[in-house]
């Protein structure tokens, strides 16, 4: 049977190409393929472990910090360093802000085109668009004038007759739901958010010099000085616009994403029954204090079960790659703990161009890793789950208001629809806990303490011969894991198990799917030509291949 | 024209002529006032290090010129110039996508997908063959064959030769595109350069930087757009007004530099007072690119701005040639991390002295003959 | 004191002593002046100071020095008399040249005790020179290289286009600084020998770099 294939997905980030089988009109398998690879931890290799988090936040500019925490939390894992308060705080507040922004970019720029349809705005009615936002919310952008204003715009666009990145895209899909009102506001938000993203970004510039790459992180601490009387350090002035900014976030997240992704989703419930995937899922905890106590709990939910939250053990990690393009010394059919790791790529595939992949081979650059033998999904979704089993109070809380919202059960969240709502539950309360870190953070400040960074172990003649370690992460896409091995000062060899890793994954030796493979069967196509079904799935999980594959 | 294809959608309702406007025009019709145009174009002559003179100039060029088309194709690339792009202040992102440029093909942002996407792209390049822009992200993968990247069943050395060639000029963004960048690092496992490498037929204007500041993208299209040409190129292809000129000599920490005032640890009172970075390993006295001066988000910061040392981001090779990145000079290859070339070059001299000493105490200890006249002898 | 008679030989002429003093007394001032920008101790008490500043200008101003004076030796290898000439600095291109190298390293290995007679240049010695100039070209190279890099375009950074071409900028530095070890290994060694030959021959090694004169055994060469 003739597969449909889908490459480029686009709206996410690197090289995703989907081939599935479709069979009375709903997809009966799927295979997830990354096309790109660079091969970074072999690349590391020999280099200054005191380097890496600038090497590794190239794994990839959308989730632009997380590998630079993750490194940096692995060497001072194996070298046993402990940073000062402050610089955990700043972390967190970066680490924050970049889930903030990066759910806001995903959800209006990369998966919104999914839902809304563009050119069905333009035949809104702007007063009844107005009254549909104030209903919603008290943003204040919501007048008449102003949905008059965006249609105009929009229609003067179109009248050029050139569409830029709105060309040939699946307008007029009969899968596309929405009144037109909700179109013209889902738009209006659209544009908003794209001058909202850049400037609440900017709290990485204060903190790190720049987004995206920001450049301040050091292993033992921060590169960021701080200093109330001082102009080159972070200082009042600093401190203010941060939380000036942070307000402006969570505003944003507030009255406009969850407003718009509840009144989005509420035309779309089907899709809480739709893409479900593996049923496993995953959290490395995060946002630590002072003494290394997680916010976000971590733990496992296995096959679906929120009576019980499993303890996460990093050692049952391994990486698979027998349908990878990639070769293990251990040979066929075994895992590898990422201590011991290899990248050791040998393409197998067609030679370019070419139609399809051979997808009973090896077909991805992808690796397969597996907790336990098992996938698992991570992300905003395995994050929200983890909390709400785990009874955590905020999570909890936010959790029973959306699903009475949209009048379903938790049974819900395991789908696509789920995945998507997930993250906005996700970005509120980091966007309502970011400002507690801020304030935090200039509590210590009042009273005096000033410090950075952890200098003992700056200096490599400190450290022991050899040293292991791993530094874990909640990425914005989910579960970030890097292990590092050090000997004679340089990287022995260095290991990242990424949130993409996970949800992309081919199938493993035992043939079981990854998340992405997984959700996609029994996804319903209206028009296989236009697939647009597949997009929102895949969608959902916001995949980055770049970090996938590294 | 791509978005009349679809019979159903409710743009064949509009009245859409097929007229290209202007910049100024569109912008006027965006609602921009005159005010806000001019003042956008004194920020662009700025950017391109223009005098100020210069920005009625500019205004006129735009008011003339009609969007060009753009495509940015991603290779082996992380997307954080992508995202630079998003970050985009003068204009914001908003203005390129929908004023200022026809971005036809960028896969991080376009709405369509697989075939239709490619489709798109295709048209473009047909439609607007020697008129549009290329933009490349990201390097390029050379070995075997370039298996180490593709997008929709075709290789990227295949498309780049293929957009590339049609192209009005390329620019290329970033430092993998420009040099390959990280996945060019030794051991470059996939054989990545970058796109004047990789297709040496091509018109490049290399923008690098990990990622580009966009502000030196818009300011590379504007310049094209008001001189009809391509900017003055340094020798590695940068545009001068933007890499003209040493970080180190337009750092805001140069008085601490010559005064002789150093960070000597992170946090210390001489980092708190921003004190000059080159101990930590600042590459600033080796990287050509405008940060201090252009900075990032608005101006807000640069990486020394924030008290890290910069890593010289924008010149070829540099993940080789300028790490380790907290040390001033390279490592010595086969000496351990912690060999300076100090340690050697003492040692060597102290080798020296210690087998001079040695050789001067056994001669003294030996009666030698003088030197005789061997002419007699002979 | 020796028992054969000594001639008295003028062998080292003025531009020949000037440029080996001049080189001592800059090569002494850039190694100092450049160590300290190798690895800067910060020493001033406010922004104003100007520490770094004038140890780069005392280097660049000695090293213009070092370069004129490099420059001005090399003329005179073909133009002054025989001991300075370009030809001397190659002895083991002759036979002769080989047998006198050959004695005088036996002579240093401890082999022999018969003192080599050496009348203009020690022939082993002029082979270090050789590698000496060298070094000094890879300094005035590099280290106008990296000094041309504050103007970028003008006439001294394009005549050295072929420089950045070859190294990496990093490159240029490390390669500018780790010579320094080597120049400085170099004169450990010189200094060592010239007292050596000094008490060894009785010729007034050290003098005649600064009268021009030797005392040699032999009245003719
Ligand atoms: C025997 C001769 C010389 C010695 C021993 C010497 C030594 C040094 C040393 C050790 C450094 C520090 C390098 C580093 O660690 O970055 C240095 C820097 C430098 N030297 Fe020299 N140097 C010599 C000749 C020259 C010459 C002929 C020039 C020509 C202009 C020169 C120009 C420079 C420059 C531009 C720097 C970098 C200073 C800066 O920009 O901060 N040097 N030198
Ligand atoms: C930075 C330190 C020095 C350097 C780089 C240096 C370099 C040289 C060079 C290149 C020559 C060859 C002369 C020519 O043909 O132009 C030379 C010759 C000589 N130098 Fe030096 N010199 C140094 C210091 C000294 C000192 C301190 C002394 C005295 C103690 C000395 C004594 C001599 C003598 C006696 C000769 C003639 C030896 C021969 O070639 O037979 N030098 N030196
Ligand atoms: N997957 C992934 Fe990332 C994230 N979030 C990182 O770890 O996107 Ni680029
Ligand atoms: S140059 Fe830097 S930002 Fe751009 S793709 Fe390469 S690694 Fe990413
Ligand atoms: S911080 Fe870096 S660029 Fe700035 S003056 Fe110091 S060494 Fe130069
Ligand atoms: S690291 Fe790059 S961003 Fe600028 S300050 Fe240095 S060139
Ligand atoms: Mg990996």
């Amino acid at each position: 049977m003739a597969k449909i294939v889908v490459d480029p997905i686009t709206r996410i980030e690197g090289h995703l190409r989907i081939e599935a089988e479709v069979n009375g009109g709903r997809i009966s398998d799927a295979w997830s393929s990354a096309t790109m690879f660079r091969g970074i931890e072999k690349i590391l290799r020999g280099r200054d472990p005191r380097d890496a988090w600038f090497w590794t936040q190239r794994f990839c500019g959308v989730c632009t910090t997380v590998h630079s925490i993750a490194s940096i939390r692995a060497v001072e894992n194996a070298l046993k360093i402990k940073i000062p308060p402050n610089a955990e705080l700043i972390r967190n507040i970066i680490i924050g802000i970049q889930n903030v922004q990066d759910h806001v970019i995903h959800f209006y720029h990369l998966h919104a085109l999914d839902w809304v349809d563009i050119t069905s705005g333009l035949r809104a009615d702007p007063a009844a668009t107005s009254k549909l936002a104030a209903s919603l919310s008290d943003w204040p952008n919501n007048s008449t004038t102003y949905f008059k204003a965006v249609q105009d715009k929009l229609k003067a666009f179109v009248n050029t007759g050139r569409l830029g990145p709105f060309g040939n895209a699946y307008w007029g899909h009969p899968a596309y739901r929405l009144p037109p009102e909700a179109n013209l506001m889902a738009t209006a938000h659209y544009l908003e958010a794209l001058e909202w993203q850049k400037d609440v970004i900017k709290i990485h510039a204060i903190l790190g010099s720049k987004n995206p790459h920001p450049q301040t992180f050091l292993v033992g601490g921060m590169a960021i000085p701080i200093d109330p009387d001082s102009q080159n350090a972070l200082n009042a002035d600093k401190l203010i616009e941060i939380r000036r900014l942070l307000k402006k976030a969570q505003d944003f997240v507030e009255k406009v994403y969850i407003p718009d992704l509840l009144a989005v989703a509420s035309f779309y419930k089907e899709w809480a029954a739709i893409g479900g995937g593996v049923g496993n899922y995953m959290c490395y905890g995060e946002f630590p204090d002072a003494s290394g106590n997680m916010w976000f709990p971590a733990g496992a939910i296995l096959n679906k079960d929120l009576s019980k939250v499993v303890k996460v053990d990093q050692g049952k990690i391994a990486e698979y790659v027998d349908h990878s393009w990639f070769e293990n010394s251990t040979g066929a059919g075994k895992g590898l703990h990422p201590y011991d790791g290899e990248t050791e790529v040998r393409y197998t595939g067609p030679s370019a161009p070419y139609e399809y992949l051979d997808t009973t081979a090896k077909y991805s650059f992808v690796k397969s890793p597996r907790y336990d033998e098992k996938a698992m999904e991570v992300g905003p979704l395995a994050r929200v789950l983890v909390a709400y089993a785990s009874d955590h109070r905020e999570t909890k809380a936010v959790v029973d208001l959306v699903l009475q919202k949209l009048g379903v059960g938790a049974d819900a969240l395991f789908s696509t629809l789920g995945r998507t709502a997930a993250r906005g539950i996700d970005c509120l309360l980091v966007a309502r806990q970011n400002t507690r870190f801020l304030d935090e953070l200039i509590g210590n400040i009042s009273k005096g303490d000033y410090r950075i960074h952890a200098n003992e172990k700056w200096d490599p003649s400190e450290w022991p011969a050899e040293a292991q370690g791993y530094g874990m992460h909640e990425a914005p896409r989910g579960a970030l894991g890097h292990w590092i091995k050090i000997k004679d000062q340089k990287i022995a060899n260095y290991q990242a198990v990424v949130p993409s890793t996970w949800n992309a994954s081919p199938r493993d030796a035992t043939g079981q799917r990854g998340p992405y493979e997984a959700a996609l069967i029994g996804t319903p196509l209206a028009d296989p030509g236009k697939p647009l079904e597949i997009l929102r799935t895949i969608h959902s999980f916001d995949p980055c291949l770049a970090c996938a594959v590294h | 024209m791509s978005g009349k294809e679809n019979g159903d959608s409710a743009l064949t309702e509009l009245d859409a002529e097929q007229s290209e406007f202007s910049i100024g025009e569109i912008l006027r019709k965006r609602g921009v006032s005159r005010r806000d145009f001019l003042k956008f174009c004194s920020v662009m002559t700025a950017a391109m290090a223009l005098p100020a003179s210069f920005a009625p100039k500019v205004a006129e060029a735009l008011d003339e010129a009609t969007r060009p088309t753009l495509v940015w194709l991603e290779m082996q690339s992380c997307s954080g110039d992508s995202e630079a792009l998003l970050r985009s202040a003068n204009p914001t992102v908003a203005e390129i996508l929908l004023d200022i440029l026809s971005v036809d093909y960028h896969e991080t942002i376009m709405a369509a997908a697989g075939h239709q996407a490619e489709e798109a792209l295709d048209k473009a390049i047909a439609t607007y063959r020697g008129k549009y822009i290329c933009v490349i992200e990201g390097s390029i993968s050379m070995k075997d064959g370039g298996v180490y990247g593709s997008t929709g069943g075709k290789s990227h050395l295949a498309r780049a030769r293929q957009v590339c060639s049609g192209a009005l000029a390329t620019i290329a963004v970033g430092t993998c595109a420009t040099y390959g960048g990280i996945a060019a690092a030794v051991p470059n496992p996939t054989g990545a350069v970058g796109v004047k490498e990789a297709v040496p037929s091509a018109t490049v204007i290399n923008l690098p930087g990990c990622p580009v500041n966009a502000d030196n993208l818009t300011a590379t299209i504007v310049h094209y757009l008001v001189f009809g040409k391509i900017p003055a190129l340094d020798s590695h292809g940068r545009p001068l007004f933007a890499y003209g000129k040493r970080i180190h000599d337009n750092c805001e920490r140069r008085p601490h530099f010559d005064a002789g005032q150093y960070v000597e640890h992170w946090g210390d009172d001489s980092h708190r007072k921003g004190f000059c970075l080159y101990k930590m390993g600042c590459k600033g006295p080796a990287t050509f690119h405008n940060c201090p001066t252009q900075r990032y988000n608005e101006k807000t910061s640069w990486p020394i701005g924030s008290g890290h040392p910069c890593a010289g981001c924008s010149e070829p090779n540099f993940w080789d040639t300028m790490s380790p990145m907290y040390k001033r000079l390279p490592n010595v290859p086969g000496f351990g991390i912690e060999a300076t070339a100090d340690k050697i070059g003492l040692g060597l001299v102290a080798g020296a002295g210690a087998a001079f000493a040695v050789h001067g105490v056994l001669n003294a200890l030996r009666k030698d003959k003088e030197p005789a006249d061997d002419t007699k002898e002979g | 004191m020796s028992e054969s008679c000594k001639y008295k030989r003028y062998i080292w002429e003025l531009p020949v002593r000037c440029c080996h003093w001049i080189n001592v007394v800059s090569i002494v001032v850039l190694s100092v002046t450049g160590f300290f920008i190798g690895r800067p101790y910060s020493f001033a008490s406010s922004a104003s100071d100007f520490t770094m500043g004038w140890i780069r200008f005392i280097h660049f101003t000695a090293a213009y020095l070092f370069t004129v004076s490099v420059i001005s030796r090399t003329i005179w290898a073909f133009i002054g008399n025989k001991y300075s000439g370009w030809r001397a600095f190659f002895p083991l291109a002759t036979v002769q040249g080989r047998e006198k190298s050959v004695k005088m390293l036996r002579y240093y290995l401890l082999i022999d005790k018969q003192v080599p007679e050496t009348i203009g240049h020690n022939p082993l010695a002029t082979s270090a020179y050789v590698v000496l100039f060298g070094l000094y070209s890879v300094m005035i190279l590099t280290g106008f290289s990296l000094y041309a890099e504050h103007a970028p375009l003008s006439p001294m950074h394009r005549a050295l286009a072929f420089m950045y071409s070859l190294f990496s900028d990093q490159g240029m530095r490390f390669t500018h600084h780790i010579s320094m070890w080597f120049i400085l290994g170099f004169v450990v060694n010189h200094i060592y020998s010239a007292w050596l030959m000094d008490i060894k021959e009785h010729g007034g090694e050290i003098s005649s770099m600064f009268s021009g004169y030797k005392f040699t055994v032999k009245k003719e060469d």
